[in-house]
């Protein structure tokens, strides 16, 4: 008997680590991509802005992919012989996209609004981490729908000021919660329909 | 509890039937090579019919429940009729063998085994229909509070909820009970099995039962505690299966009459398929002499006693709508009777009420195929009866535009008759391989019998005679045993050596006797109060979980109700109740018997096999302090046994 409870309480135990470990959730898992792109350098060092190449976040519900042309429009002048940018240029001459590997990926039944996060002041930083010290981007949140409900149950805990939503390193003020309650009502967001199920399912 | 005899007339045994005859009789169907040709008729059938199951499940996985008839406004057609329909033939067995444990209705014997195994496989074909109905069966442990990813949790304010706590804790219990009560079975099937295999796979299973004075003790303890405990579970399953319609504001639904109405139509039920099974297997396994007429009689009276109640309550279903005045119940009754499905009603009328009222008449009840008819046509009714109380209230309710109608497709009967084939396979297989009467309870129905106890061995092993030299200094010896012919004389013998100063001595028998534990000195079994304790900690776990998830982990708004409703947690503290108190009981006498145990020394004894079966041992160990190889073999010896025997380690 003693055997079958340890057994049970083993494999729960074994679940529970498995189900939130990097093999299931892909958090620190590095992908390699099609190009040696370092948002370490672009972000970090030279101080990119992160609109510079994701131009739709603010309106749409996609962040969007910069196309071949964004990064020729520096790459043309800026290391243009550079043995790392020779995938870029064939894909410019050939005007065929960079085939990019996702990251970050969300089920298909989960309508999710990159514009309205961004207004509301969730910021980037929130979802991704440092991208600004990554030099191959990694998810650095498991994308659980637990982790999702942590901020839509409470977003007071977790916003920030509109100016700060695009901010690497913000460390939250001492006083968030005063304050985070103060945005939510001056944003408007209504923190009893969050929890909606059709929020996120539509 | 050495029983009387009974009296011929309403024998619950035909007379004759000894330890050892009961013992081969109802072990002799399953250890053996030939099988009768009908149930291989049978095996086809089912066989058949479970083809037909998967290939409509996997039909209705690769397509989607679209497959079936149900769709607005009748969410619910088919599969939760046949769902309550299979959860009220369960109902039979956990009464026959638990209620009618308890009122000491010793008829209960040679069909509660079969009925509790019947209970199992109904529960199986039952929650069959839920698991399909969500959509995604490999989701379908999301009805239990499962901490996830998600974050979230089952809506303990929903019936749908407590139905799947309900239908879980008497799938456990009723499966503890009836693996509980097969163990000392299992034991004579084991020490009976020549073959090897056999032996293996009974003794795996029976754990290494010997029937000691003690372990019968502490399992008669256990086995009223679960009782009691199932009882509780009987009353309360299908009363929390009709709230899946009673809680709900349909017309026709939303009524308080259901619980015990539908607690009785389950019982009908369950008897009437206990009959259309029993009838045929009486037959074919020729057991007529251990399920007998009185059996059908008194089975027929309860399907009569029942089906009453359940007319009962047809007519204060008519009599509120009406009375109630309210027109959308008025004109329910009215749909019902006269309206697109006015024709399940009158089948339900001729079924459930017309027919039933045969079981008035002995001469009904005395003849095994009229009453195999008439619980046929219960069967079908009490099917009926649901699909009238499902699809008679979804079609039509407040609103005209919204009505419609149903038709059950190719699939929907596809699936009831897979179930039905999985349930008479889940059958055949039990009666092929498992005792289906319980043989150690039928042990005390019959009057022990000096007349079958020639000593086969006895000539081999003279009684007291071995070599008195040899058995002093031996380290490898156990003890001594000695073997009698009956529970009596066990009694006594067990008592005189108590009183002559031995301490580490114990009884075996093949069937629990009430006298002997006070004569071999021991305490009456604690298992009780750890029940009581275990039934506590499960009801504080269900109210700490239900108040966990509703105002801490999920807190949901539903209609503006306060999270903390606690009248609604009441179901689901129930039936934790319920389970921790079972398990305690069942885990706790296998623990305090010190179950499973591979090896034990008394094993060693030549004759011990017939410990399980028909005979009645003493043994006094070693490690007693007054023991002496050569004084105790002669005070045993003393006590006129068949024989004594040497037990090596």
């Amino acid at each position: 008997m003693f055997v079958v409870i340890s057994l049970l309480v083993g494999l729960a135990a074994i679940a529970y680590l498995l189900i939130n470990s990097p093999v299931v959730t892909g958090v620190r898992i590095a992908r390699t991509q099609p190009v040696a792109y370092s948002h370490a350098l672009h972000v970090g060092e030279l101080g990119l802005d992160c609109r510079y190449c994701h131009t739709p976040v603010e309106v749409s519900n996609t962040a969007g992919i910069p196309p071949t042309e964004t990064c020729m429009g520096c790459h043309a002048e800026i290391a243009p012989d550079s043995l790392a940018l020779a995938p870029v240029r064939n894909s410019y001459a050939q005007n065929k996209p960079i085939e990019w590997v996702r990251v970050h990926n969300l089920p298909d039944y989960v309508y999710f609004n990159h514009a309205i996060h961004v207004k509301q002041g969730v910021g980037c930083e929130t979802c991704h981490g440092r991208i600004d010290q990554m030099p191959v981007v990694a998810k650095t949140e498991s994308m659980q729908m637990s982790w999702c409900l942590d901020c839509h149950r409470n977003p007071e805990n977790h916003i920030r000021p509109r100016d700060a939503v695009l901010t690497m390193g913000w460390t939250a003020p001492t006083d968030q919660a005063e304050m985070g309650s103060t945005l939510v009502a001056e944003y408007g967001i209504e923190k009893a329909r969050l929890m909606d199920c059709s929020v996120c399912h539509r | 509890m050495i029983a009387p005899t009974p009296e011929p007339a309403d024998a619950i045994v035909a007379p004759g039937h000894t330890y050892r005859s009961i013992t081969e009789k109802i072990s002799g169907i399953v250890l053996t090579r030939s099988t009768p040709k009908p149930w291989f008729a049978g095996m086809a059938l089912a066989m058949g019919l479970l083809l037909l199951f998967l290939y409509t499940v996997a039909h209705l996985l690769t397509t989607g429940i679209g497959i079936w008839g149900n769709n607005q406004p009748v969410g619910w057609g088919f599969d939760i009729t046949s769902m309550v329909w299979w959860i009220g033939i369960a109902h039979a067995g956990t009464l026959i063998s638990a209620i009618l444990l308890l009122f000491r209705q010793t008829w209960r014997t040679s069909i509660n085994r079969f009925a509790e195994a019947m209970t199992l496989f109904a529960i199986l074909c039952a929650s069959m229909y839920p698991v399909l109905h969500v959509g995604r069966p490999w989701l379908a442990y999301w009805l239990f509070p499962v901490p996830n990813t998600l974050d979230l949790w089952p809506q303990f304010r929903s019936p749908l909820v407590w139905d799947a706590f309900a239908i879980g804790t008497y799938a456990l219990v009723s499966l503890m009970f009836w693996f509980i009560g097969l163990v000392p079975d299992l034991a004579a099937m084991r020490d009976r099995a020549e073959n090897k295999w056999a032996r293996y796979f009974y003794g795996i299973l029976a754990m290494g039962w010997r029937g000691e004075a003690g372990h019968w003790q502490r399992y008669e303890t256990a086995y009223l505690l679960l009782a009691a405990l199932a009882t509780a579970l009987v009353i309360s399953v299908h009363s929390i299966v009709s709230f899946d319609f009673a809680v709900g504001v349909l017309p026709g639904w939303h009524s308080t009459v259901f619980p015990p109405y539908f607690v009785a139509g389950a019982i009908f039920s369950g008897f009437a398929m206990v009959l259309t099974l029993l009838i045929p297997l009486r037959k074919l396994y020729h057991i007529e002499d251990l399920v007998t007429a009185k059996h059908l009689d008194n089975m027929a009276k309860v399907m009569l006693a029942t089906g009453l109640f359940v007319i009962y309550g047809y007519l204060t279903e008519a009599f509120i709508a009406w009375y109630s005045g309210n027109p959308v119940e008025r004109f329910w009754l009215y749909n019902r009777t006269f309206g697109p499905y006015w024709w399940a009603f009158w089948a339900l009328m001729l079924c459930n009420v017309l027919i039933p009222q045969a079981l008035w008449f002995k001469g009904v009840r005395s003849r095994p195929i009229l009453l195999f008819l008439v619980a046929i046509a219960v069967d079908i009714g009490m099917w009926i009866e649901r699909y009238v109380i499902i699809v008679g209230g979804l079609h039509r309710d407040f609103l005209p535009s919204s009505w419609g109608t149903f038709s059950g497709t190719v699939w929907d009967w596809a699936t009831i008759l897979g179930t039905i084939g999985l349930f008479i396979f889940l059958i055949l297989l039990f009666i092929r391989l498992l005792p289906m009467i319980s043989m150690f309870e039928m042990r005390h129905l019959v009057a022990p019998n000096p007349d079958v106890a020639p000593t086969p061995l006895a000539a081999a092993t003279p009684t007291g005679e071995q070599s008195p030299g040899a058995a002093p200094a031996s380290n490898t010896l156990y003890g001594l045993m000695a073997e009698f012919d009956d529970p009596h004389t066990l009694v006594e013998v067990a008592t005189t050596t108590y009183q002559a100063g031995y301490r580490k001595i114990d009884a075996y028998s093949p069937f629990p006797i009430e006298e002997l534990p006070v004569a071999l000195g021991l305490r009456a079994s604690r298992l009780p109060f750890y029940a009581l304790a275990g039934g506590m900690v499960g009801a504080l776990a269900g109210l700490a979980l239900q108040y966990y998830v509703s105002l801490v982990a999920n807190p949901w708004n539903v209609g503006g109700r306060p999270l903390n409703s606690w009248p609604s947690f009441i179901i689901v503290v129930f039936e934790m109740t319920i389970l921790f108190a079972a398990m305690t009981t069942a885990f706790g006498m296998l623990f305090s018997n010190r179950l499973p145990q591979p090896y034990h020394a008394v094993f060693n004894a030549s004759r011990f096999r017939h410990a399980s079966q028909d005979r009645f041992f003493l043994c006094i160990e070693a490690r007693d302090p007054k023991f002496d190889a050569v004084q105790t073999k002669a005070f045993l010896a003393g006590l006129h046994p068949a024989q004594v025997m040497d037990v090596e380690k």
